[in-house]
This record gives C-alpha cells, structure tokens and sequence, in this order.
C-alpha cells in the first residue's frame, strides 16, 4: 500500500517548504536573533536530515526504473550528509567552517540526479519541465550555498538561500500533472494521469 | 523584451512534437505467477501508445524454445498470441518503442503448472559473475565493519573510560560500514537485475526493475536498505548526543537486518532448505562479522588511538571471541552437512572445493586466534611497548585473514550448491531456467 506518487512529492515539498521558512526567517531577524532560543539553531537542519532519512523508502520501494532508484538513492546520502554537517556545526561536533561546502555539494548532486533521471524533453508534460527546471534551479543555485560557505555572515547569501529553497519547494508542488498550472503539454502523454 | 517573453509562452502553449518513454503498467499473465491453464496470449498495458517490431515479445522455455507470434499493438496494449504451451516455466523478454523512438524492455518469467523461476533465473540470464563476487565480497567487508564496531563497541569497551576520540573514530567506522554495505547492496541488485535483463547498460538505466523487486532477493534488499538507514541514523545521533547508549540499539538492528542475506539466499530457497538452514545461515553470519569486524576495530582504532586500553579489551575480546568461533563453527559444520550430504562432495563439486579454501582460511585464522587467546593473552599485563606493538602487527595478521575469509564466502554465496535428489523444493521456491 504505497502512497500516491503526487501525495510523496507534496510531503517532501512541504518539508523543503519548512526549511526554506526557516531559513528566510534567519535571514530576516539575523543569525544572532534567530539563535536567542538554543532549539530554534537545530530546526532547520534537524529537518533537512529527517527529509535525507526518509528518502530511503522512496529509493526503496521506486523500483520501476533503475535511475530513478539511484537518482532518489543520491538525493538520500547527499541530504543526510549536509544536514548532518549542519546539526553537528550547530551544535559544536565540528568546528571547522569547510563542512558547509556538503551543502554545495548536495546541490550539485541533486541537480544532476534531477536533469538525469527526468526521461522526457522540457515540453513534454508540465513534470517533465518542472524537473528539468529544478534540476538547473539545483545545479546554478550550487553557487548560493558555496558563497555562503565562503561568507557565511553575509545577508544577501542567507536571504539567497533561503529563497531558493522556497523556489525549489513550489516547483516541487507543482511537479505533478494532476495540479493545474501549465496542464498536459503534449498529446502523445495520453490521458492526463499521475 | 516583450517578444521573448510571448515567444516562451507560445512555445509552452504549442508545445512541440514531444515523445517520452513509455512505462509498463501490467501484464497477462502476471509477474512470477504458476497458472493452471496455459495461456493464448501474452498482454502488456503500457501507459501510452507504443510501436512494436517484428520480435518484439519472446516467450521462451528452459532450452530457449520461441512460442510467440510477432507481436500486434491494440490500444496501448501489446500483444502477442502464443503457441500451446507445455506444463513448464517460461521467460517472457519484450522490447517496444516509444513515441521518442527510445527503446524500452522488460524480462517475467512464469508458470505453468510448475512455479514460476525467480526473474534472476530467466532464461538467458549468464548467473554470477566476478563483477558480482567482488560486489558481495564488499558487501561483507561494510557488514563486518558495521557490525563488528558496533559489537566491539557494546561488548568490549561497555563500563571502561573510552576517549572522545576513540568514541568518534568508532561512530565513522560504523557510519561508513553501514554505507558502504548499503551501496554494496545496491549495486548487487543493479547486477542482478542487469543479468536477467540481459540489457545495454544506457538501456539499464531505464529498464523496469520491477519484477527483480518482486522476488524475495528484492524484498531483502528493500528490508536492509530501510533498515541500515536506521542503523546510520542511529550511529550518527549517538555521535552527535554523546550517547553511546543508542549504539546498542543500533547493533541490534544491525545484527537483524542483516538477516535479510540469509532469508533471501541458498539456505532459505534452495531444495534441503528449512527455517533452520535460514536461521544458521544468519547466526553464521552475524557471528562471523562481530568476530571479523571486532578484530578489526580493535587493531585498527583502539591498539594505537588509546594504548591505555589495550589489556582490558583484548581479554575482553579475546572471550567475547571465543563464543563468537562457537556460533560461527557450529552453524557452519551444520550448513555444510545440510549442503553437501556427502564427504566426497567437498573435492568432486564446485560449491564444495570453494567450500574447502574457505574452511582452509578460517582454520588459519583459528589458529592465529589460539595463539593470541592461549598464548600471547596471559603475557600481556608484563608485555613492554614493543611486545604491544608486535602484538598489533600480529593482530593485523589475523585481520586480514579474516578479509580473506569474506572473500571466499563471497564466492561461496554466489555459486549453486549441487542439487539434492531426495528433495522437494520448498513451496513459492525457484525452478532454475538455465541449461
């Protein structure tokens, strides 16, 4: 009894929303602010590692196409791995500033897993373009997070950062044929359908 | 300006000639199914319109025999009619072009009057190969690291002042053994699912793994992949919280999910087998992998990272290891017994004459362990630093050995045990296909 693939990539979408809130709500109040609570520090990353966890059942129980197992598979062990990072900087398990670069990282990977996987040209169905774009989102949107590395005080990286997160989390709301934006591009998709 | 922006949404709006890839939805009959009357077609729901060629669907029985007619589409279905067929099991191979012109195809197998083989076991699928003893063998190694540090860490080091350094050394051992065995385990389904697919690797990529899931091997590997992300989770939290406590809950998972091997290999399907060859099977390995990857914790992290307990963890280990060689002996002469019933079958059968170097490895291991539990353990409380570290170097050896063990078993796991002729299968078993 597996859940519906659109129900799957909305509550991903959901989470990826979170952490984009989070993220823009540090780079509105400031890091300093934002950290007065000690629990509010692990929000956003606690999450993005629970989000890498449960990736696994996807890449799991997605076996119908070898790529897309691996693709989910890759998305898994890059997520986990930056938010570990992440947790662990936060709460002083490492000190050195070099573990942010995971999240450059992640975003490469993510990226490329996205254009790679997505089996059908731009046009095809709205799902095919929105995984084209969130591919390249991923794969440009890489520069956000090594600049932030590299600066990590500064506002504009933090405010970037977060609004890629919250761009990457609409497109992914959007990413099923049943949602109404753009609708069913091309006839030979057949019948729109999950 | 204007005009890029209406020229983009003209092309959104008319979208060009597109095609994708086309997926398959259901067959008839279905995937690894025993039918009691044979069929008169072979059917495949695609969700879209495919084309077919002349060929394109195969029914074939054990000796590679053609049943099907070339191949018709009707809607998004294809079809092809099939000859009578016989009572037997059956591979059906299938090739259809999408509307982008791209190749898509899938390999089922089923049977009729007998239970279908397992997809691994289609016909025209070549077995293991030494991509995939190497691929298992690293899959032993992660276990075994996973495992063993775990277990050192929960049975060896439980009540002593254990360093922070030698804490977090022992979490990243464990965190990349439990990766590396949970990458290993994709890539020996990726390999398994290839040789029955018998496809061009850029066709892999997008070849319907499906049926592969279906089989018990697959079941396993969704079961330890879930579960060994529990372990990593676990592992990591610990490490992070400075609780070693969570260790022990992360062994246990550990010790479980590896389980997962044993339900799914030779000693749970094969003709002989029972739910006392599977579960002996498990403890053979659970045993071995404290036993192997304990040994190499201890040597590799704590004999050099924190010199200051090297007594107490050695004559700890030293008796944890005792009962570990107990399980690992006890289920092994008692799966050896249950696989080749003869003693001649040790040097006139394949399985048996790799069965043979692998027991001659681990009685040199033995060996190396009885010299280092009898002999070198009641020296230790006046052994000076250079007798320690010739102990480390020695204790390397037996290490390696142990390496060399998983190899062979590697190998042992992969290959067939010879056929039992007193013996049924077990119900849902799989009927071999290959000549």
């Amino acid at each position: 009894m597996l859940p519906h693939a659109e129900m799957v990539h909305w509550l991903f979408a959901s989470g990826i929303l979170f952490v984009g809130l989070c993220l823009l709500c540090e780079a509105v109040v400031g890091r300093e602010v934002w950290r007065a609570r000690p629990w509010r520090k692990y929000l956003w990353p606690s999450v993005a590692f629970g989000i890498g966890v449960l990736l696994w059942p996807v890449m799991a129980f997605f076996t119908n196409s070898s790529i897309h197992m691996y693709a989910h598979g890759s998305w898994a062990e890059v997520l986990m791995l930056a938010g570990g990072a992440e947790l662990a900087l936060v709460h002083g398990r490492l000190e050195s500033p070099l573990w942010r670069l995971t999240w450059p990282l992640a975003f490469v990977v993510t990226g490329a897993a996205f254009i790679v996987h997505e089996q059908n040209p731009w046009f095809f169905a709205r799902s095919a373009f929105l995984h084209h774009l969130i591919g390249w989102t991923f794969l440009i949107g890489a520069l956000v997070p090594l600049a932030l590395a590299l600066r990590p005080r500064s506002a504009a990286a933090q405010a970037c950062m977060a609004l890629t997160i919250l761009a990457v989390a609409v497109m992914l709301y959007t990413d099923r044929d049943v949602a109404p934006v753009f609708g069913h591009l091309s006839p030979l998709a057949g019948v729109p359908h999950r | 300006m204007r005009r890029v922006v209406l020229a983009v949404l003209a092309a959104l709006a008319f979208p060009a000639a597109a095609s994708a890839h086309a997926t398959l939805v259901s067959t008839s009959p279905p995937f690894g199914h025993e039918l009691q009357r044979a069929p008169a077609r072979i059917v495949l729901h695609f969700d879209q319109y495919v084309k077919v060629l002349p060929g394109s669907v195969d029914v074939l029985n054990g000796v590679g025999k053609q049943f099907a007619s070339d191949a018709r589409v009707s809607g998004t279905n294809v079809v092809a009619r099939v000859a009578p067929l016989k009572l037997g099991a059956y591979t059906v191979r299938w090739r259809a072009i999408s509307a982008d012109s791209h190749v898509v195809s899938g390999v089922w197998t089923f049977g009729v009057h007998v239970p279908a083989p397992a997809v691994g076991e289609a016909y025209g699928a070549g077995g293991p190969t030494a991509s995939e003893h190497v691929v298992r063998w690293i899959w032993f190694l992660g276990l075994a690291l996973a495992i063993g540090s775990l277990g050192f860490r929960v049975f060896c080091l439980r009540g002593l002042d254990v360093p922070r350094s030698l804490e977090r050394k022992i979490a990243v051992a464990a965190g990349l053994g439990v990766v590396v065995a949970m990458n290993a385990g994709i890539a020996a389904f990726s390999l398994r699912a290839e040789d029955a697919l018998q496809l061009p690797f850029a066709s892999f990529l997008y070849g319907d793994l499906s049926p592969m899931a279906a089989t018990r091997f697959g079941h396993a590997f969704v079961a330890m992949t879930l579960g060994f992300a529990g372990v990593l989770a676990l592992v990591y939290l610990s490490w992070l919280l400075d609780r070693a406590a969570l260790l022990v809950p992360a062994f246990a998972l550990s010790v479980l999910f590896a389980g997962g091997l044993s339900w799914s290999g030779h000693d749970a399907l094969d003709p002989g087998s029972s739910w006392k060859t599977a579960v002996a099977d498990w403890v053979h390995i659970a045993a071995a992998s404290v036993w192997i990857g304990g040994l190499a914790t201890m040597v590799g992290l704590l004999w050099y990272g924190a010199p200051e307990l090297r007594r107490n963890a050695f004559a700890r280990f030293s008796r944890l290891a005792t009962v570990l060689i107990a399980l690992v002996l006890g289920a092994g002469t008692y799966l050896s017994i249950v696989r080749l019933p003869h003693l001649s079958d040790l040097w006139t059968q394949s399985y048996g004459r790799v069965l043979l170097v692998k027991i001659g490895l681990v009685c040199f291991a033995l060996a190396w362990g009885a010299f280092h539990h009898f002999v070198v353990r009641p020296t230790l409380d006046r052994a000076d630093a250079g007798a320690l570290a010739r102990i480390g170097r020695s204790l390397v050896g037996e290490s390696l050995v142990g390496i060399a063990v998983l190899l062979a078993a590697a190998v042992l796991v992969d290959s067939k045990p010879p056929a039992r002729s007193d013996q049924q299968a077990p119900l849902g078993a799989a009927t071999t296909l290959r000549p």
